[in-house]
């Protein structure tokens, strides 16, 4: 009985961070839509949500990988094994939920990666990691993943700039205003079949942990994966309007030319490096687009500061994230070894800390109303683009 | 990851310009079909060379999609993870395609 109660909280614990995995991560498809009207902020948000739905249940390869690959047995295996999970899980989600208070865009993968790594650490000590497989399998990645896709989105951005001139301004935007709605539709296609499986792949590891699914003859249970989807669909439909607005508005001014050749590039990078084994972040692939993006229109200007703040944040992304889940399972720890009180009062201090920031995001709220750009037309993004950039916030 | 790059390239930058030359396919024959019967064969080029691209850019979404579904974890697992995995008993018997 104790068991089951501690394996519902991480059950819990997992769907409540695929629920703000979907808010911090619906930027990376649709803020760039958002931001040059090719679509309504409310519309954007929800086509996001149910692509994300539909990406999760497409494949199951990295929620086999995350359960059977990532996490040592050794250190969620038996008594130990929930709280562990717990943990991590714990850590992750809390780190968004600061990051997204603080309106940057970090990687959801790498908060949960440095959970496990945390709560494993603290749970297993030092022997559970290995610093040059999170250099090779994560950070390495991570670095590269903004730099291929930048280059990409740079170059598109370029071509797509040289076949306006020919096309005519207002044609040409509004076409690509309709490619938009294309390319971020497929992001949000794969971040539905990457994001919401790795939850997947956390809660089967507790079901194994625990005995009641099979570790040799695995499969993840049709209800794991709709828990998962819906968590992840409903964070979505929630919008995340803070980080949208920072991916959005903040980082360069996006047209859509430069928003269709931003998430196409994404799309392509996030496909390609997934079917070749190197699951990219989301985040850090989209937002080097955006960079790539802004930088590839003639005059385009990037504002060096607000990447600055991201990439502070990706960096200290993984060890936040695991100080955290180290935290949480020392706390837990303190009751006793797999001790439903534990787990109980980590639970209730992770709600304590969600409902504390979001209770201070009201006081500077970022709505839907307040990314709506419907009202720029084609004609007036043409007219604008003639004008200087306008200085952003 | 020079794989990736080449692919990304190709797809990513390559379906801007394929689209691209969709929307001046459709700009050539709009124009054409304004200028009355004569030209007929720039209206007919123009939708050609439209649904020509328009082809192409779905074939990459679709193959792109069909990327989602055939995600190879087939790399053979490495002997270090990011955590430290002790002997495996399945992990040989479960490599997902």
């Amino acid at each position: 009985m104790g068991s089951t109660l501690v394996l519902v909280i991480v059950i819990v614990a997992a769907v409540s961070f695929d629920f703000t995995n979907g808010f911090h991560d619906t930027a990376n498809a649709m803020a760039t839509s958002i931001a040059t009207g090719a679509l309504k902020p409310l519309v954007a948000v929800l086509l996001s949500a149910v692509l994300n739905f539909a990406g999760a249940f497409i494949s199951i390869s990295v929620a086999t990988t995350i359960a059977k690959g990532i996490v040592p047995p050794s250190a969620t295996a038996g008594a130990n094994g929930l709280s562990v999970v717990e943990a991590a899980l714990i850590g992750a989600m809390t780190w968004n939920l600061i990051t997204w208070y603080f309106t940057i865009p970090s990687s959801s993968s790498h908060a949960l990666i440095g959970g496990l790594i945390g709560a494993s650490l603290a749970s297993v000590g030092g022997s559970a990691v290995s610093v040059h497989g999170i250099i090779q399998k994560v950070v390495a990645p991570g670095i590269l993943a903004i730099f291929v896709c930048g280059i990409v989105a740079f170059l598109a951005t370029t071509a797509a700039y040289a076949l306006i001139r020919r096309l005519g301004q207002e044609e040409a935007r509004a076409g690509y205003r309709y490619g938009q709605i294309g390319s971020a539709s497929l992001v949000s296609l794969a971040h539905g079949t990457n994001d919401a499986q790795k939850t997947m792949g956390v809660v089967a590891l507790a079901l194994i942990s625990t005995g009641h699914l099979s570790a040799v003859h695995f499969t993840v249970p049709i209800w794991v994966k709709l828990i998962c989807a819906t968590a992840m669909a409903l964070g979505t439909a929630t919008g995340g309007w803070r980080i949208i607005n920072t991916m959005g508005n903040r980082i360069t001014t996006v047209e859509s030319p430069q928003g269709f050749a931003a998430e196409s590039a994404s799309a392509a990078t996030i496909l390609a490096s997934s079917y070749y084994g190197y699951p990219l972040s989301t985040t850090q692939v989209v937002s080097g687009g955006v960079m790539g993006a802004g930088l590839g229109k003639r005059g385009g200007m990037v504002h060096w500061p607000v990447v600055g703040q991201m990439v502070t944040a990706w960096v200290i992304t993984l060890p936040g994230a695991g100080l955290i889940g180290a935290a949480a399972w020392n706390i837990s720890d303190i009751f006793g070894t797999n001790s439903k009180v534990g787990a109980i009062v980590i639970a209730a201090l992770a709600a304590v800390v969600a409902a504390g920031l979001y209770t201070l995001s009201k006081r500077n709220r970022v709505t839907a109303r307040d990314l709506d750009r419907t009202s720029i037309t084609p004609e007036l993004e043409a007219e604008r683009a003639g004008a200087a950039s306008p200085a952003l916030a | 990851m020079w794989k990736i790059f080449l692919v990304a390239f190709a797809a990513g930058a390559g379906v801007v310009v394929v689209f691209g030359f969709l929307l001046l396919g459709v700009k050539i024959a709009n124009r054409a079909g304004a200028g009355g019967t004569n030209n007929a064969g720039s209206r007919l080029g123009g939708y050609t060379l439209a649904a020509v691209c328009g082809v192409l850019c779905v074939g990459v979404v679709v193959i792109g999609v069909y990327a989602m579904t055939k995600k190879p974890s087939s790399k053979p697992a490495k002997p270090k993870s990011a955590l430290v995995i002790p002997a495996h008993p399945y992990s040989s018997e479960h490599s997902d395609a």
